[in-house]
């Protein structure tokens, strides 16, 4: 298959649009150079320059149109491209994670449609169809899905119904509109305004230098509030236009965005996990946001406005309504931290206020003011109530085949993480929290949105705790893997669909069983093994484990530990005595 | 449970002096334009620096603990914040052992293990013998084929 025709002068033009302010430039540089050196040649010779180039670069378009060769196989996708250099890429349809489509305005005018394939590996999208029609960008997404299924050739009469789940509506989008508040952009205006400040001061002479700052970061504060708001807004706005979200038998589809419109599909199989998170705010009128991760790279990842695959705002019973029938978790009870914790909370709170009064004092004291440097103190009978509410907030719970977490004082984040999306678990002690005896158990998943630190973890839970949730962690998620694969060695055994997909069709039967509560589709056999992992994992995990080799592995642990603790108890007042004993 | 080689505590320790004479040189040099106090804050610095390093050195070597368990690796280390990994076989993408030239000259070697992860996607067990390195890497290599992960996604 070929790209579309018209992808030619629509990457002639946007290539040109960049190029054209670097002629303009060279032009009027160079240009009158020549001139001066050739007389009228010279600009001649600038516009046969010009010219040149412009058909050099349509004719590389066009080359690149001739080269660009893309093929959907039974169980790979082909790319074959590359003027100068040649490229051949294949990739595997089940390791395909999502299928984006992307339109902006011009875009849609013209009917194509820029498509990425995403997969686990790798920083960068996989493959990144730059314009083919949109319909046939539509077929892609279809046909692709339909053969990871391995249903066999492509019938139109095939079901490719929708349900649609979730729609964003006109009033919801006020409110996401309202409620967003892009903190990047205060961030941003505050550092340009810090420099300008000083100036500012230098304008205004008869006042006092600290009265100028005190009413001008008063009033920049306001001005940046609003502005920031108001770019939320629009953000929000331009971002969730027209949101949708619908399912197919093993997909989720999406659709949004006001002026670049985006398109994508997420299979069942390949989420990661789901977040609830809300704010004060959005707790207060019981609205809540749902993400869903996976692994594949989210598609406007540069500064984009969060994950693309996230139902922006909705009543919080819906939004978990929505997320049970993508992964089915009972209802939360949490285990919450000890509650000594607080008292550390607090600690650290004053901790963070000393050092802002600290700071504001010097800056009185230098500037020779008198000013109410004390006057944040006045927060100060908030900070026991910051610390209850971050205590409260935090917690962790396990159901038959998830881990839930929750963390966060002000934005609020519930992660729901199926055992079987595991991939490593990681308990960390600060200094800190080996005075307080507690630990912090992180659950690492594959999932792409947590670059800004945001695992799921358990976090200040006892010590003894912490390490009876990590081999209870490392057991579940033996156990369901083992039952994923003997449904899907099952499913083999009685479905006819075998090929070379097996894995793939059997991972997305399992996870389809999560789904087909929802819509009882042709995957009727799925509903019977469902029952399997649930029993498996409560017959035998209840709390600890009773495994024989886990409880090998905690004896050493707890003979191990006191030890240690002992040690690090002799050591750490005089580390200058180390070398020697050892 | 498995400890480093010992020999991991000398590499460590020179590097710390390495970067101990970095701070003594950038000391120096600002003693020698900005402050002109003398000598002594330099040669303090370096050995602050120094001493620190080697005793963080030391004490990292005596918390570093690794096992290969039936189905999971697990390590412990850590100084100030402990951290105790566990990497079930099934999630392992790719095994790597690698050698600085500073690793040749002491004889030991780096074995790194590959998960899809998003934090901690790498782990690092520094201070193996060089056939150590290679029989670790091999053993979970082998354990990781034999764990047969769907996708380890």
């Amino acid at each position: 298959m070929k790209l579309s025709p018209l992808s030619v002068p629509y990457r002639v033009a946007q290539k040109a649009g960049s190029l054209l302010f670097s002629l303009v430039i060279l032009l009027f540089t160079g240009a009158t150079g020549l001139v001066e050196a050739f007389g009228a040649s010279g600009l001649l010779l600038a516009l046969g320059g010009l010219v040149a180039l412009g058909v050099a670069l349509v004719g590389y378009e066009v080359a690149y149109y001739q080269r660009y060769e893309y093929e959907l196989t039974a169980d790979t996708f082909d790319i074959r491209s590359g003027v100068f250099s040649r490229r051949t890429r294949e990739i595997p349809l089940a390791r395909i994670q999502n299928v984006d489509i992307r339109r902006n305005v011009v875009q849609r005018f013209l009917d194509i449609a820029a498509v990425d394939f995403e997969t686990a590996g790798g920083s960068e999208t996989e493959a990144a169809i730059r314009f083919v029609s949109f319909s046939e960008a539509k077929r892609l997404q279809r046909d692709i899905g339909r053969r990871k299924r391995g249903d066999a050739d492509d019938d139109e009469s095939a079901t490719d119904e929708t349900d649609l789940l979730f729609a964003l509506s006109d009033r919801e989008l006020a409110l996401v509109g309202l409620l967003s508040f892009d903190l990047r952009v205060p961030g941003l205006v505050a550092f340009l305004a810090s420099s300008s400040v000083p100036i500012l001061s230098s304008a205004i002479p008869s006042l006092s230098g600290l009265t100028v700052l005190a009413v001008g970061g008063l009033l920049l504060a306001a001005a940046v509030l609003l502005f920031s708001w108001v770019v939320g807004i629009t953000v929000a706005v331009l971002n969730y236009y027209g949101f949708r979200l619908s399912q197919t038998t093993d997909e989720l589809r999406y659709e949004r965005g006001l002026v670049q419109r985006y398109d994508g599909s997420i299979p069942f199989e390949k989420v990661q996990t789901l977040t609830v998170e809300d704010n004060p705010l959005k707790r207060r009128f019981g609205y809540a946001t749902l993400v869903i991760e996976t692994a594949g790279y989210a598609p406007g990842q540069g500064g984009s406005y969060g994950s693309e695959a996230a139902v922006p705002l909705a009543r919080v019973d819906r939004v978990l309504g929505l997320a049970r029938d993508i992964d089915a978790f009972g209802e939360f009870d949490f285990e919450r931290p000890p509650k000594r914790i607080r008292r550390r909370y607090v600690g650290r709170y004053l901790i963070a206020l000393g050092v802002i009064l600290v700071a504001l004092y010097s800056v009185n004291y230098a500037l020779g003011g008198s000013y109410p440097w004390y006057a944040p103190a006045i927060v100060l009978p908030l900070l026991p109530i910051a610390a209850h509410y971050k205590w409260k907030h935090r917690g962790y719970w396990l159901d038959d085949r998830h881990i839930v977490t929750r963390n966060g004082f002000w934005t609020r984040q519930t992660r729901v993480v199926p055992y079987h999306r595991i991939q490593t678990v990681i308990d960390t002690q600060t200094i800190f929290q080996r005075r307080w005896r507690v630990a912090t158990v992180t659950v690492d998943t594959a999932g792409s949105r947590s670059l800004a630190a945001r695992d799921a973890a358990a976090v200040d839970i006892d010590r003894d705790e912490a390490k009876r949730l990590r081999a209870t962690l490392e057991t579940r998620l033996q156990e369901a893997l083992v039952a994923r694969r003997r449904e899907a060695a099952r499913d083999d055994a009685s479905g006819p669909s075998a090929g070379s997909l097996d894995v793939a069709g059997g991972d997305a039967d399992a996870t389809d069983t999560d789904a087909t509560d929802a819509e009882s589709s042709d995957s009727s056999d799925s509903s019977e093994p469902s029952p399997t992992p649930p029993e498996s994992a409560a017959s035998n995990g209840s709390e600890c484990t009773d495994d024989s080799r886990h409880s090998d592995d905690s004896d050493v642990d707890s003979t191990d530990d006191p030890m240690d603790e002992d040690v690090a108890d002799e050591r750490s007042p005089d580390r200058g005595n180390g070398p020697d004993s050892v | 449970m498995m400890r480093l080689h010992p020999r991991v505590r000398l590499l460590w320790s020179l590097r710390a002096v390495g970067s101990a004479l970095v701070v003594g040189l950038l000391l120096g040099v600002l003693d020698f334009f900005v402050l002109e106090q003398g000598l002594w804050i330099p040669v303090a610095g370096f050995l602050v620096v120094c001493l620190l390093g080697v005793a963080v050195a030391v004490l990292r070597y005596r918390y570093w603990r690794y096992e290969v368990r039936d189905d999971s690796l697990y390590l412990e280390r850590g100084v100030f914040t402990r951290v105790r990994t566990v990497v079930p076989f099934v999630r392992i993408q790719h095994v790597d052992s690698s050698r600085s030239p500073v690793e040749r000259i002491a004889g030991l070697a780096t074995t790194v293990v590959y998960t899809a992860g998003s934090r901690g996607a790498d782990v690092t067990i520094p201070g193996l013998s060089a056939s150590g390195s290679d029989d670790l890497q091999e053993r979970i290599k082998r354990l990781a084929i034999r764990a047969e992960g769907d996708d380890a996604v």
